[in-house]
């Protein structure tokens, strides 16, 4: 079982693809998908955003991330229902109504999002962090210091979520009943943990912040990388597909 | 290679110094084990020789600690490091990358090592640590003890002129740790690296180190190679350091008038003394006797 973004090896094209070219991709792919409110378009890009899924075996996870998101966008979803009148009348409320407008919209906002979170997420999951800290540094010229910020703190999301369930099971031995009771008995149980665990965290931050200098992290400099990452052609097709993409969304809007 | 003069250090939220008037001198090449009972001040001495005092714990630092010429409160610690490789004891935080090779990778890249140099040097360390097949796998999914040993070959191959290890073996099982002792002996007799470890398995450092440093209460109690450390079996028990079960048998037979030789370290000249005593032939199960050996170093 992998954690949350951790990465899942394998030999697709996804995996294969320019780190940074993926990333741009599924920004760029993201930003398109909230330039058009065509739903039978943003269908479309849902069902690429799930094929790209299902070409590097990513289906289970992808499915997981789907049911969060829509949790999520089924609340906004719900909120257009009750507050854009448009469309034919289907349902009286004391403010306006319910049409069949109000039903599209909330369609679409769903289809939107879902569509928008998957190739994001994606690309965390088919591309080392290293890869893609240090191809942005690279590539996009993104000073070191902030793309290891951001590849420390995904990295230690592990070793943190371990060092809760060391303390949790600790507990549960000692007759705290952490199986017992619904989610929110188990919610009050950890709001005391929370301290050791941001006490042992900023511990560990400090000395990974003295392994890092001692190995030479004021040093590095954009130079510094071993590995070196070239735009194949698969990569600028999918550059230019993503463009191709936005400017259709724009044209469709 | 390493000086420490008069150095007495109290860290900042502290009153009482953690250590006091140290004075060590540690010779390029040498093999030297530092051990003491916990929180004897063990750690903190490695810290003032890697740089990480006085740099990253802020306290009262008094007397001196040179490092190759460079006194470590003038020299940045980045210029420190590249000195001394250290290994801390915390693995987990000592790791920054997600992949063993990327990890391998870090230190290599940011001290400008020559980049068609680095891949046989990733190759050389795992190779020597015994773990060239985890080369791709994903750091969090390894065991502790792999983990140490990623983190050991990690600085292994930065080739440091020093080699700081604070508890290198305490994940690894006995016949880990024994491999990890000879491949540090053998880094000081090929490319002439000072080994430093701390370590609690005595008869593991007896064994490898040239110069045992026995540290109690924050100074040096003893600094002598290690049969004459060990001959002192009775005062180290005191202070909270257990010596091999062989030595302490045999210092015992000699208290009683009952040996005369030299100290031994471990079971199999243990055995060779008895067997000349009693006049028999040298031991006939050598690899069990080896075994063995390392084992008492576990339990010691």
């Amino acid at each position: 079982m992998n954690g949350f973004l951790e990465y899942v090896p394998g030999t697709s094209l996804l995996h294969r693809m320019n780190p940074v070219a993926k990333l741009l991709f599924a920004v760029l792919f993201a930003i398109m998908c909230f330039c058009t409110s065509n739903p039978i378009f943003l269908a479309a890009m849902f069902v690429f955003a799930l094929a790209l899924a299902a070409s590097c075996g990513m289906m289970r996870q992808t499915l997981g991330l789907m049911k969060a998101v829509f949790v999520f966008s089924l609340i906004l979803a719900i909120l257009l229902i009750f507050t854009t009148p448009t469309g034919d009348r289907l349902v009286d409320l004391p403010w306006g109504y319910i049409g069949t407008g109000s039903i599209m919209a909330a369609i679409t906002t769903i289809l939107r999002l879902e569509a928008a979170a998957i190739p994001l997420f994606l690309t965390f999951y088919v591309t080392k962090m290293s890869d893609l800290s240090n191809s942005v540094v690279k590539v996009l010229h993104v000073p070191y210091k902030y793309a290891f910020t951001f590849a420390s703190t995904v990295h230690f999301i592990p070793v943190f979520m371990n060092d809760m369930k060391g303390i949790m099971e600790a507990q549960t031995a000692r007759g705290v009943e952490f199986d017992q009771g619904g989610i929110v008995n188990k919610i009050q149980l950890m709001v005391p943990l929370c301290v050791p665990l941001l006490v042992s965290s900023v511990r560990k931050t400090n000395s990974a912040a003295i392994a890092a200098e001692v190995r030479g992290f004021n040093l590095r400099t954009r130079e510094s990388g071993y590995k070196q990452y070239p735009f194949a052609a698969h990569d600028i097709i999918a550059l230019v597909l993503v463009i191709a993409l936005m400017v259709a969304a724009i044209l469709l809007h | 290679m390493i000086e420490i003069k008069n150095f007495t250090f109290t860290y900042r939220e502290s009153t009482e110094p953690v250590v006091k008037d140290i004075n060590l001198s540690i010779p390029a090449g040498a093999f030297v084990g530092i051990t003491g009972a916990a929180g004897s001040g063990k750690s903190t001495l490695t810290y003032a020789m890697n740089g990480i005092i006085p740099h990253c714990y802020p306290g009262d630092f008094y007397g001196s600690v040179t490092i190759d010429g460079h006194d470590t409160c003038e020299t940045s610690l980045t210029d420190v490091s590249q000195i001394v490789g250290s290994v801390c004891q915390d693995i987990d935080s000592q790791i920054v990358t997600s992949i063993v090779e990327d990890e391998m990778l870090y230190g290599l890249e940011n001290f400008d090592i020559p980049h068609e140099e680095i891949d046989a040097r990733v190759e050389e360390a795992l190779t020597d640590m015994g773990i060239a097949d985890l080369r791709d796998r994903v750091i969090a999914s390894l065991s502790g003890g792999q983990k140490q040993k990623v983190a050991i070959a990690s600085i292994l191959a930065l080739k440091p002129k020093v080699l700081m290890l604070d508890e290198p073996t305490a994940e690894l099982d006995p016949a880990s740790s024994l491999q990890v002792f000879q491949l540090l002996a053998r880094y000081a007799r090929e490319h002439g690296t000072t080994v430093v470890v701390v370590e609690q398995k005595i008869a593991l450092l007896s064994q490898f180190a040239d110069m045992l440093v026995i540290v109690d209460h924050g100074t040096i109690r003893f600094c002598d190679t290690p049969s004459n450390v060990l001959a002192h079996s009775d005062e180290l028990l005191e202070i909270g350091v257990n010596c091999p079960r062989s030595t302490t048998l045999m210092n015992r037979l000699s208290a009683d008038g009952l040996y005369t030789g030299p100290v031994c370290r471990n079971v199999e000249e243990a055995c060779n003394a008895l067997l000349e005593i009693l006049g028999g032939s040298p031991a006939p199960f050598a690899g069990f006797v080896e075994r063995t050996s390392t084992e008492s170093g576990a339990i010691a």
